[in-house]
Parts: C-alpha cells; structure tokens; sequence
C-alpha cells in the first residue's frame, strides 16, 4: 500500500505529499479531473497519509502503511459505492419521519467524513453541510487531521452557500476536500476559497500499456478501444464495462441514424421505450447520453481532419460515412439537444418522450 | 445434546460467545440511560447499535454517535464472557416491553443474538464487534470532583443561553471556569449571557484557572444523567481532543469544541446604577401578556422606569398593543429601555419564577442585567441583556 498504487500525475501527487512533509496541506482543496481520474482514489489517499501512525518514507516524502488503525479505517472508505448503498440501506430502515431529515454520510473513521451527493437527486445537500460545519469545529480525536472529502460539485445552491463560511477558515487541524470533475458546476465563491490541482489524462499509450498489464484477459482490440474511450482516466480504463457501453453505443447509433438516414420510427420507440422511470432508467440513460456525446466527438474529429484521434476505432467505417452529411453546427444544435435532455432528466421529465423529442429534433434540424 | 460439541469447540474464537443473564429492570435503567447517545438519523450502521461486554465484573453497554460516547454497566451473571453488538432502538423498545423478571442474552453465529425470557425468545442480528468504534478511555490522573449538585444547578442556569448558531462554533457549549475554591460557568450567544458562580468549593488539583467549553450536547446529556442519580459528586477529566465524566458507574464522554471562547468578563456592566426590584412571578406575568402583542419576529418588549413604577408595553402593527403596570420602590432617572421577551422570560424560568429579581439598567442603549435579589442565594447569578431599539 501507499502512492506508489497511484497511477499517473505524478507531479500532482508530488506536490500534496511534500505540502503534508511541511505540515502545509491546504485547508480547502478543489481536486479536478475526468470521471475514474482518481480524485476519490488520492483524496482517500491522502487522509491515509496525514494520518497514518507509522508514516513510512518512500523517496524521500510522507507515505502510508494502509495496515495501522488509522490508515485501515480510513481505507475502508475507499470502496465508496458499497459504502454509499450500505448508508442508503439504513436510511431505509429508519421510521419514515426520520428517513426525510437524514441525509447520506459516510464515516469509516471518526475524523474522516466522506459526503457523497444525496439520493434521490444525487446533489450535495443543505443538511450534509450542515453536519459538516457541526463536526469540523469538534476536535479530532484521533487523527493528528480532519478530512472532509465532498465527493461531488453538484450543490443545492443553499448547501453551497452555507458551505462558504467554513470552507474560507477551517480550523487549522482539518482538510476540505472538494471533488470536481468540472470546476465550473461550482460557485465562483467556492473556486476563490480553495486552492484547485488538477488531475490531468494519462498519455493513451500508457492507459494501453497498463491494460495489458492488469487486463490481460481482454482481446487486444478491446483494450485498443478501452483505452481510447477512457480518456485518459485509470479508473475509468480498469473498471470499463465495455458491455454495457457498447448496448448504449447501439441505441445511441439508432437514434443518429434515425436522425441523419431515413428514421425507422417503430424501432426508434421501441428503443426509447425501455428506458424507463427509476434509478436503473437513469443510470441507463445517463450511460446512453455518454455514448452519444463520444460519437459526436468522433463525428467533430473526423469533420475536422483529425482520424487518427477517434475514438470508437471499431466504427471508423460508419461514422466516415456518417460524418460526410453532417456539419459543425448540426453537431452543436445535437449536443444541446443532449444538454436538454440531461437537465429533464433532472426535473424527472418522462425519459423516453425527451429522447423521442431529442432524435426528432436532431432529424427536423436537417443535415448539413 | 448436539449443542454441547459446538461449544467445546468455540472457546479457541474469544468474543464470538457470550452468555449472560441479567434482571431486566438493571438492564433497561442502564439502556435508558445509554440509549440518549445513540443517533437516531445516522447512516453509519454500526452507530445505531450497542456494544454489548461482558466479563468478571458483570455487563458493560457502550454507545456512541462518534461525538459523544456513554459507557454504562449493570450486574450480570456472566455465563461466558464476550461481546457483541445490538441494535439500540429494537433492543430498548423491546426489552421495555419484557415483563420484570430474568433476561438472557446469548450470542449465537453471525452476529445473532438471542434474547430470552420467561417464554418471549427473540433475535436480532448485531454486527461484528471489530466495527464498533473505539470509545476513549477515561484519564487516570489529573480527575476533579465536582459537586454533583452544583453543576447540575448551574447547567440549568446557562444551558438555555448556548448559542444555536452552528457556524458561531465558540459560542455552541458553556464555559466552566474551575478555581481552587469557586467554580463558574458561563453561557452566551452574543445577545444575552448567563453567568453563575459559586464560591466555597474546594479543588485541590487546580491551581490557577481551568476554563473548559462544554458542548451544549453533552451539557444536555449531563443535566438528564444528574437527574436520575443521587451520587454527590461528578468525576471530571480532560485531554486534548476529550472531555470525561464520570457520574457513579457511568462514563460520559465528548469531544471537545474548538476556539476561544469571548472574553466575556469585559461584557459585564460596571456601571448600571438604576435598578428596580420586582417580584419574578409578577415580572413574568407581565412579560407573558404584554408579549402577546409584541412584534412576532423581534418579541421586543419597552421596559419604562418612572416614579415608583415599572411600566411594560409592545406594540405591533397587526395585534394591536398592551402595557401592564407593576408598583414597586424606583427613584431614579426615568428610563426607557427596550428587551426581547422571550430572553427575559428564559431567565425568570431558571431561577423557578420564585422570590424576586433585580433589575439593574444605565440606559436605553446598554446592556440590562438581571439577577435574584436574595442575599442568602449560595449562587452569584447574573443575566445580561443586550438592548433593543424600538
């Protein structure tokens, strides 16, 4: 155990491990990058490294054991879905007039509070900041510091303003920790009060090579289309369900050839038709938004001259095709269309309906 | 019986048996006490449950919200020591509705245990005991007794002034202020401030001046275990990040809030030479009716000082207005001065609405106190009041 599990944006990870060498962690700390960059990953880390009781060296800089009681608990969060179902879970057992008030939180050690977006909504709320400003002014008790780890930037606007205070002044003995994958989802107030170090994309020849390393049991054309698709995130890339994104690819396929070839409605609705109301339909559509954005990209790369960057190498032949009768601002009308999508599936629109009216448009809009 | 095998068996597997027989009435009287910790909107599971240890010495149950620890024993018959975990809110409802009598606790595999008695057989699935958080241990050295009466008359007395204000964090507890021979806490939230002390104490391990701010969680949990308890004094024990106190065989344990609290003494009026002196019930009475027509966000009521009288009134525009006349001895300067209601009323509600009570004022933009007017009063009790404009 220790940084050297981190992979990638070495000079990142050298900088927070020296700031701890110095006792100079920064109190409030925005961590950017791409979703599976492995924000969560190092901010866990890095509770693990301010805290560890046997605070190993490795070249020259603080490290941690991941074996000592603090470095253990604080690992334990590190798994962070299961922990988030398993606080869900008892939610759900509480009596109904409690289930309204309380709100997710993980804490697999007492100084280190993980607040994750709330369900249903999925957005940080009003009552986590709220506990979070209760408990940071408690001291630690067993930490040497406080970690407050919010893992997402997606605020009610009243939980963002109260988080102002506290994130401009934490006691000295305690870290906020912001995570972002957009800086831009979060108040210019919140931006100014914390100091922001981004986790960059890795080179895709290292993504490769690190797939045929711990993912030997994929086909080489699926780790070459792996690795592209994820961006440059390791998380990404190491957890990649190629399955399930290849079924939303092929519902994302439909609704663009729908949209730029003659549109096969029975087939169209019959795809739209599944994705239904519920936290699975959302997960599913937000899958089947991403595979469309990826297309577009390529769609943009190929009208620009850029074939080489594309990034479904399996379907270069169909998108050439497709690219010839599209043009620059069909692809924008098409990604607001997509924004318009998403931000309805915010305000628990029916999804199939605003896919249907989201392909309609990109057909109505004509080809270039 | 099949039984007896497995058992030869476990013992190797310490603390995955655990066999014990208790009275029910010991058992809830300890539950009740420990299960006021336990948070009831938490979804970190392992804290909505009981740690459950028996050994020698009889039944330790230990709760936590992470912030605040209790730890409570009761006597047992210990058949095979061990631990486990329970749910906290289904084991107290449930063992409140046990008949009096015999209880035996049994813990079985995967964490269920069993509960028995008379012909009631329940089980409930715990967790593993290695999630329960660790619970600090108290202090050997450096303990100070404190009066069991005392603090409980003195939480009372400032509890009600703590701040409510999360973000206002050195203002959320009460400051205690031990001396070698006084003791003193005080509570504020920068509108009014509550002060109490108490001379003739005898502390001998403090020398100088100890100031600890007290959470107001943990002062409302002490208030509610001083009221089920006769022992005359209160084991009190700090470190750096804890507060401990100990009220017979029950531990209390809090961790501490951080930053200074105000320095409060240089709030303390010098110079309120015009005072009035009224019975509280009277006062209270008075406050009650004319506040009815006060303005419903501010409570602001006009305290008027004129020849012998205390005149009361508010105003608002929707209910209409009200003045209520209380006679008494006052030969000063006329004043005018404006208070919240409901902060005067907190006051007269801790000192019992009994004897009477000092009003002591400078003028309409300075602070107003109160205190009883009882020579006798073992406690220096003082009140301050921020003024309103009207």
């Amino acid at each position: 155990m220790g940084f050297s599990d981190f992979i990638g944006n070495e000079g990142t990870v050298r900088r927070l491990r020296e700031a701890i060498a110095l006792g100079r962690l920064p109190n409030s700390l925005i961590l950017t990058g791409p979703r599976g960059a492995g924000k969560y990953t190092l901010a866990v880390m890095l509770a693990q490294a301010a805290n560890c009781l046997v605070q190993p060296m490795t070249d020259g800089l603080p490290d941690f054991c991941g074996s000592c009681s603090n470095c253990s608990r604080i690992g334990q969060a590190l798994p962070l879905e299961p922990r988030v179902e398993e606080a869900i879970a008892a939610r759900e057992e509480l009596r109904e007039t409690d289930k309204k008030e309380t709100r997710v939180l993980v804490q697999t050690h007492p100084d280190v509070l993980v607040i994750p977006p709330d369900p249903p909504q999925l957005l940080i709320k009003l009552g986590q900041v709220r506990t979070v400003v209760r408990e940071i002014y408690r001291m630690p008790g067993e930490a040497r510091r406080a970690m407050y780890i919010f893992t997402s930037a997606a605020f009610m606007k009243e939980a963002a303003n109260s988080l102002l205070k506290v994130l401009e002044e934490p006691p000295a003995y305690a870290t906020i920790i912001l995570l972002a994958e957009n800086t831009g989802e979060l108040l210019p107030t919140i931006r100014s009060r914390a100091q922001i170090l981004r986790l960059g994309a890795l080179p895709l020849e290292e993504i490769e090579r690190l797939l045929a390393e711990r993912r030997s049991d994929w086909k080489p054309a699926q780790r070459a289309l792996v690795a592209r698709l994820a961006e440059g995130a390791v998380g990404r890339a190491l957890k990649f369900n190629l399955e399930g994104y290849l079924t939303s690819r092929q519902d994302a396929l439909l609704l663009l050839r729908s949209a730029l070839a003659e549109p096969d409605h029975s087939a169209l609705f019959r795809m739209t038709e599944a994705y239904r109301a519920g936290a699975e339909g959302q997960e599913k559509t937000s899958g089947l938004l991403r595979a469309v954005a990826s297309l577009l990209e390529d769609l943009m790369l190929l009208l620009a001259g850029q074939p080489t960057m594309v990034r479904n190498i399996d379907l270069e032949r169909e998108l050439g095709t497709m690219s010839q009768s599209v043009s620059l601002t069909w692809i924008e009308s098409a990604v607001k269309g997509m924004h318009q999508v998403e931000s309805g599936m915010r305000r628990n629109l029916l999804r199939s309906l605003s896919l249907d009216s989201f392909a309609a448009g990109l057909g109505g809009q004509g080809r270039g | 019986m099949p039984e007896l095998g497995l058992e030869q068996e476990k013992p190797i597997v310490q603390g995955a048996s655990m066999e014990i027989t208790v009275s029910r009435q010991e058992l809830l009287h300890e539950l009740t006490a420990a299960q006021s910790v336990v948070e009831r909107k938490t979804t970190i599971p392992i804290l909505s449950n009981f740690l459950l240890e028996a050994d020698e010495g009889g039944l330790t149950i230990a709760a936590t919200d992470l912030d605040q620890s209790m730890k409570t024993s009761c006597v047992a018959k210990v058949k095979k020591p061990g631990s486990c975990t329970i749910p906290a809110r289904k084991l107290y409802d449930y063992i409140k509705l046990l008949a009096d009598g015999d209880i035996s606790i049994k813990l079985m595999d995967n964490h269920w245990v069993q509960i028995r008695s008379g012909r009631s057989n329940t089980k409930m699935v715990g967790m593993a005991r290695a999630n329960f958080p660790q619970l600090p241990e108290f202090p050997s050295t450096s303990v100070t007794a404190l009066p069991a009466a005392s603090l409980k008359s003195m939480i009372s007395k400032t509890i009600f002034a703590i701040s409510n204000e999360e973000s206002r964090y050195t203002l959320n507890g009460a400051l205690l202020i031990l001396k070698a021979e006084s003791m003193a806490m005080v509570a504020t939230d920068g509108h009014r401030l509550s002060l109490v002390e108490k001379h003739g104490e005898n502390f001998p391990g403090i020398t100088g001046e100890k100031k600890t701010l007290i959470p107001r969680k943990a002062l409302a949990e002490l208030q509610s275990l001083l009221s089920n308890t006769d022992v005359p004094i209160v084991e009190f024990a700090d470190d750096e990040n804890t507060l401990y106190f100990r009220i017979g065989h029950r531990t209390l344990t809090s961790r501490k809030l951080t930053g200074q609290f105000p320095n409060y003494e240089a709030v303390m009026p010098r110079d309120n030479n015009k005072f009035v002196v009224v019975k509280s019930e009277e006062l209270g009475g008075s406050i009650q009716r004319v506040a009815q027509f006060a303005d419903e966000r501010s409570g602001a009521i006009r305290m008027r000082l004129e020849q012998n009288e205390l005149k009361i009134s508010s105003s608002s525009t929707d209910a209409g207005e009200s003045e209520d006349t209380i006679e008494t001895p006052y030969s000063f300067d006329p004043i005018m001065v404006g208070f919240n209601s409901s902060y005067m009323l907190d006051f007269l509600k801790a000192i019992g609405n009994t004897g009477e009570v000092r009003l002591e004022f400078k003028d309409a933009q300075s602070a107003g106190q109160m205190r009883p007017e009882d020579g006798t009063e073992e406690f220096k009790y003082r009140y301050i009041i921020m003024p309103m404009r009207i």
